[in-house]
């Protein structure tokens, strides 16, 4: 049955959807800064992995955690020198910041990596399932996809910095009143963010080649899947996600490839107008 | 209030003090030839652009080293004015302007992407400046009646039919075809020349299907081409889509007795990001190394071409690569029929050159473009794309796709 | 007032020298002059919604792709391509209204997401309405004909135009009530409804007038180049860009998108020939640097004492 095929499509595309809008979602929803380096993160995280794969021989799945570390400390420092100068300013300042910031990152990889698309060549096979061909590497990919995300929930809802995070994306002055020191905070939360893409970025690079033009793609699909599912929750990303990559899929299917893409923007402005804060999106509430 | 004095100020100054330089400018060297070449160096071309550099500076170097370009009774070197148009339409324009106005260059090379070789043709015809296009190969970019547009590339008809030959003879059986091709320029003139052609041929086209750009996934099209049990898979795109889909056809289990992408089994990339499963895709090219081209340029044979960018670059050159270099020697070619560099007698050259190169023939139709002539089919076979047509550079059959 | 007697002033000596280029420089400085007055009106369009109303609009991109496209098939079917711009302004005007009801009920990150969605929707759109647009393939413009001196002035008299169409709407706007309402708007829209600002209203006029100028100007562009296409006519760069030189120069002013504009084009122009390999890289720390060093904008700086 087709429809199978196209809603295993749909599901596994939407995990790796989900996992490159959660750090995006995260960092807005407490921060409230849009970083516009987000979709640069995840291609870094990529590169690094490519790179490990191609001169060490690491397989990427191995490589998760160390890449995402990277880009934790990047993540962090860029936010604790930088970023939190500006924090408190209007939408566009911070955009305007990480506008830049990105120019000087997309500047530094294009430079030292070139532009050539790279592609971590790891072809672990089909799996056939109830008539839909289940390749393993998406597998593997969705399911380290929800568990970092997955992670990321129980983090945030369970450890001491997550409580504070969420404390302070709740209401950052009584957060301050109760002793947590809000910019240390942001800079976690940013990292995080960092964290989350370098992740997504080795997972992506088994699945899709990567190159430096993909950042601004993989942003765009995050800003879309952040007003689907709702901004700043990790639930929100993950349905929001899915939900994405499910009607791609099922657009594609019955209105033609080339209205796939299309059909998600229009929903998505359509949900802005109807229900702004998304499928879950109730600001505040993990 | 208001204080907005200083930094009018400032603007001002900045405004006289480019007019001032633009006035007195760096002298030009009186006897150097000035070629322009806008080039993607970042951007969603990069990779493009930088095979496009390399290439262009093999050519100066050789020709420098030779003293330079013939102009009559004297020797001439080239200088090549570079900048960055950052895949960038407005860049580009701008470029254009820059480089015959400021730079006075006396020729011009077009940049890598197709609506941006339009763009700075538009600029220089009104100029009068010849433009050599090196990767511009559809029709649609030379639809505008520009008398100073060359390129390098033949149309895509010619490199559809030499396809539609080589799988018929080799294959008669194969007789349904599904296209999938991106929704640019390039890829969707290739797909939809290939409709058009398929037909006329005799085949029967199952499916016809766009992707816009940006897609990350394919396995929607892919399915529905499945579904449809096909004997020819035919997929446009540039290298990344290409690999990925690929990939997908292999995720989905998706194959047919021949299986071809435009053009990314030609690119060394596609190769290495694939691995085996670039195994026996089909492709057609505008030039391969193996040619036995024999002329009089700098390189003088395609041999000689291929050895030094072997020997440089460690790698194999494919058409890209080629056509730049051959963009270049078109001009020179141009200018040392003209006997002069003066633009309006080097555009009638190019009009009415016909002549042999290490690329093979250059000789240009009305529309600027270089005439028809049979292109190259290729096959990856054991990593490496086998040329399978025409005759003069066979050097392998067409094995069904597995 | 003496200060914004000078700035007048000014202003006017600067409109000549843009519009003297084709007289005492080269062409190439009347292209630059003409991208000058063209960033400059993109910047003032901006400033009329991000600036005064404080809503951060990334439609700007929506209105050039549309005015390109509008302008180009008025002129393929044969109009005189004056006229045609004119139309696409109109067109831009009635699609802002429309947009503008639904989209300006949205606030802060949400309109700037909305904003970005209409650009993707409408280059999508492009792309595959192809029977109408010629969808990736581009579409043609009909040529004007001239020498390349006389298209220069042809364009750079009408990006002029156009700037100082855009200013003047700005003068107008910062002086009355329109204005006013939209500081109020941006300090505290619900207090300025209570104090009886017709909010909406003032929102989607600040949105219309945000997109009329830019409609101009990209079916004059599309003019220019004879040549569009989807990716390249909807941009959400060009706005980004028009929203770092209006806060370079200073949100909300009048001389601000001006100053703005001018400083980041010359800049952009200086460091971009120059440094072939790092010019993006510079670019964005000038921009950070910027944000840091200026966040309020170069005319905020109390330069006197």
């Amino acid at each position: 049955m087709i429809y199978t095929q196209v809603l295993a499509n749909g599901l596994m595309l939407g995990a790796i959807y989900a996992c490159i809008a959660v750090g995006f979602s995260l960092v807005w929803g407490v921060l409230s800064v849009i970083n516009l380096m987000h979709g640069a993160f995840i291609v870094l995280g990529g590169y690094l992995a490519f790179f490990s794969w191609l001169h060490l021989g690491l397989n990427p799945f191995l490589m998760i955690i160390p890449v995402a570390l990277v880009l934790f400390a990047l993540g962090y420092g860029i936010q604790r020198y930088a970023i939190n100068e500006v924090v408190s300013k209007p939408v566009l300042i911070t955009l305007t910041v990480t506008f830049g910031l990105e120019m000087i990152l997309y500047n530094a990889m294009n430079l030292a990596f070139s532009a050539t698309p790279r592609r971590i060549v790891l072809d672990l096979g089909v799996v056939d399932f109830a008539g839909a061909m289940l390749p393993l590497d998406r597998i593997a990919a969705m399911v380290l996809a929800l568990a970092l995300t997955g992670l990321l929930y129980l983090t945030l809802r369970t450890s001491k910095v997550g409580r504070a995070i969420v404390a302070v994306r709740m209401d950052r002055d009584a957060a301050t009143l109760m002793g947590i020191e809000y910019k240390k905070i942001y800079a976690i939360t940013f990292g995080l963010g960092a964290f989350m893409a370098g992740a997504c970025g080795a997972i992506v690079a088994v699945v899709f080649p990567i190159s430096t033009s993909l950042s601004g793609l993989l942003l765009g699909k995050a800003f879309v899947i952040c007003v689907i599912g709702g901004l700043g929750t990790v639930p929100g990303a993950l349905v929001g996600g899915l939900a994405l990559g499910i009607i791609e899929s099922f657009a594609g299917h019955w209105l033609g490839s080339q209205n796939a893409i299309l059909i998600g923007f229009l929903l998505m402005l359509v949900l802005l107008v109807v229900r702004p804060t998304g499928i879950i999106g109730k600001k505040g509430y993990e | 209030m208001k204080t907005p004095v200083i930094s009018r100020g400032v603007a001002a100054t900045a405004l006289a003090l480019g007019l001032t330089l633009s006035f007195f400018g760096a002298p030009a060297v009186a006897q150097t030839i000035k070629i322009g070449a806008p080039l993607a160096l970042t951007g969603g071309l990069a990779d493009e652009g930088k095979k496009q550099a390399i290439a262009y500076d093999m050519w100066l170097k050789r020709v420098n080293d030779a003293g330079g370009i013939t102009v009559g009774a004297t020797k001439r070197k080239v200088e090549l004015v570079k900048y960055d148009y950052q895949t960038n339409e407005q860049r580009a324009q701008q470029l254009a302007e820059k480089l015959i106005v400021e730079d006075k260059v006396d020729l011009m090379l077009a940049p890598f992407g197709s609506g941006h070789t339009k763009v700075v043709a538009g600029v220089a015809e009104r100029y009068g400046v010849p433009v050599m296009a090196t990767s511009a190969s559809s029709e649609s970019i030379f639809n505008q009646g520009y008398k100073n547009l060359f390129g390098v590339l033949a149309p895509n008809t010619g490199g559809i039919n030499a396809l539609l030959t080589t799988v018929s003879k080799s294959m008669p059986a194969v007789k349904r075809v599904a296209i999938l091709g991106r929704e640019d320029v390039f890829p969707k003139s290739m797909a939809t020349t290939m409709s058009e052609l398929a037909v006329k041929a005799g085949y029967q086209v199952v499916s016809s299907e766009f992707y816009s750009v940006g897609t990350l996934d394919l396995s929607t099209p892919i399915s529905k081409i499945k579904s449809l049990k096909p004997d020819w898979i035919y997929i446009t795109g540039y290298s990344k889509d290409l690999i990925l889909a690929r990939k997908q056809m292999a995720d989905l289990g998706v194959t047919a007795p021949v299986v071809t992408m435009i053009t990314g089994p030609v690119y060394k990339e596609f190769i290495d990001a694939l691995g085996p499963q670039a195994e026996n895709v089909t492709s057609m090219t505008w030039w391969h190394h193996s040619a036995q081209f024999k002329g009089n340029d700098p390189w003088g044979s395609t041999k000689a071409f291929y050895d030094q960018f072997v020997a440089q670059e460690k790698s194999d050159p494919d058409y890209v690569h080629a056509a730049s270099a051959a963009a270049l020697v078109a001009l020179q070619k141009g200018i040392e029929k003209a006997k002069s560099t003066d633009k309006k007698a080097v555009r009638e050259a190019l009009a009415s050159l016909d002549i042999v190169t290490f690329y093979g023939q250059i000789k240009f139709s009305d529309n600027g473009m270089n005439g028809s002539k049979e292109l190259p089919i290729i096959q990856v076979q054991n990593g490496v794309p086998v040329p399978l047509y025409p005759d003069s550079v066979k050097k392998g059959n067409l094995r069904p796709f597995k | 007032m003496k200060n914004q007697r000078i700035a007048y002033l000014l202003f006017a000596i600067w409109v000549i020298a843009l519009a003297s280029t084709p007289w005492i420089a080269n062409n190439y400085i009347v292209k630059i002059a003409t991208f000058l007055a063209m960033y400059a009106a993109i910047a003032l369009s901006w400033n009329f919604i991000g600036g005064f109303a404080g809503y951060p609009s990334f439609a700007t991109g929506a209105f050039i792709g549309l005015g390109a496209y509008s302008g180009a098939l008025l002129q393929n079917t044969g109009w005189f391509a004056p006229l045609a711009w004119g139309a696409a302004m109109v067109i831009v005007v009635v699609f802002a209204a429309l947009v503008g009801k639904v989209i300006l009920k949205m606030k802060g990150h949400y309109f700037a997401i909305g904003s970005i969605a209409l650009v993707e929707v409408l280059s999508h759109g492009a792309s595959s309405w192809s029977g109408l647009t010629g969808g990736g393939e581009g579409l043609n413009v009909a040529i004007m004909a001239g020498g390349p001196d006389f298209i220069g002035k042809v364009f750079l008299f009408t990006m002029i135009a156009i700037m100082l169409m855009a200013f003047i709407a700005t003068v107008i706007v910062d002086k009355s009530r329109l204005g006013f309402g939209l500081r109020c708007i941006q300090q505290n829209e619900d207090a300025a409804d209570m104090l009886g600002v017709n909010v909406m209203h003032y929102k989607l006029l600040a949105f219309i007038l945000s997109g009329v100028f830019c409609g101009g100007i990209g079916a004059a562009y599309a003019s220019w180049v004879a040549y569009i296409s989807p990716g390249d006519s909807f941009s959400i760069l060009v706005t980004l860009k028009a929203a770092v030189m209006v806060l370079l120069g200073g949100a909300g002013t009048v001389f601000g998108p001006l100053v703005g504009s001018a400083v980041f084009v010359i800049f952009e122009e200086l460091i971009w020939s120059k440094f072939l390999d790092y010019h993006q890289g510079i670019l964005g720390l000038v921009v950070v640097l910027l944000i840091f060093f200026l966040p309020n904008g170069l005319l905020k700086i109390k330069w006197s004492r």
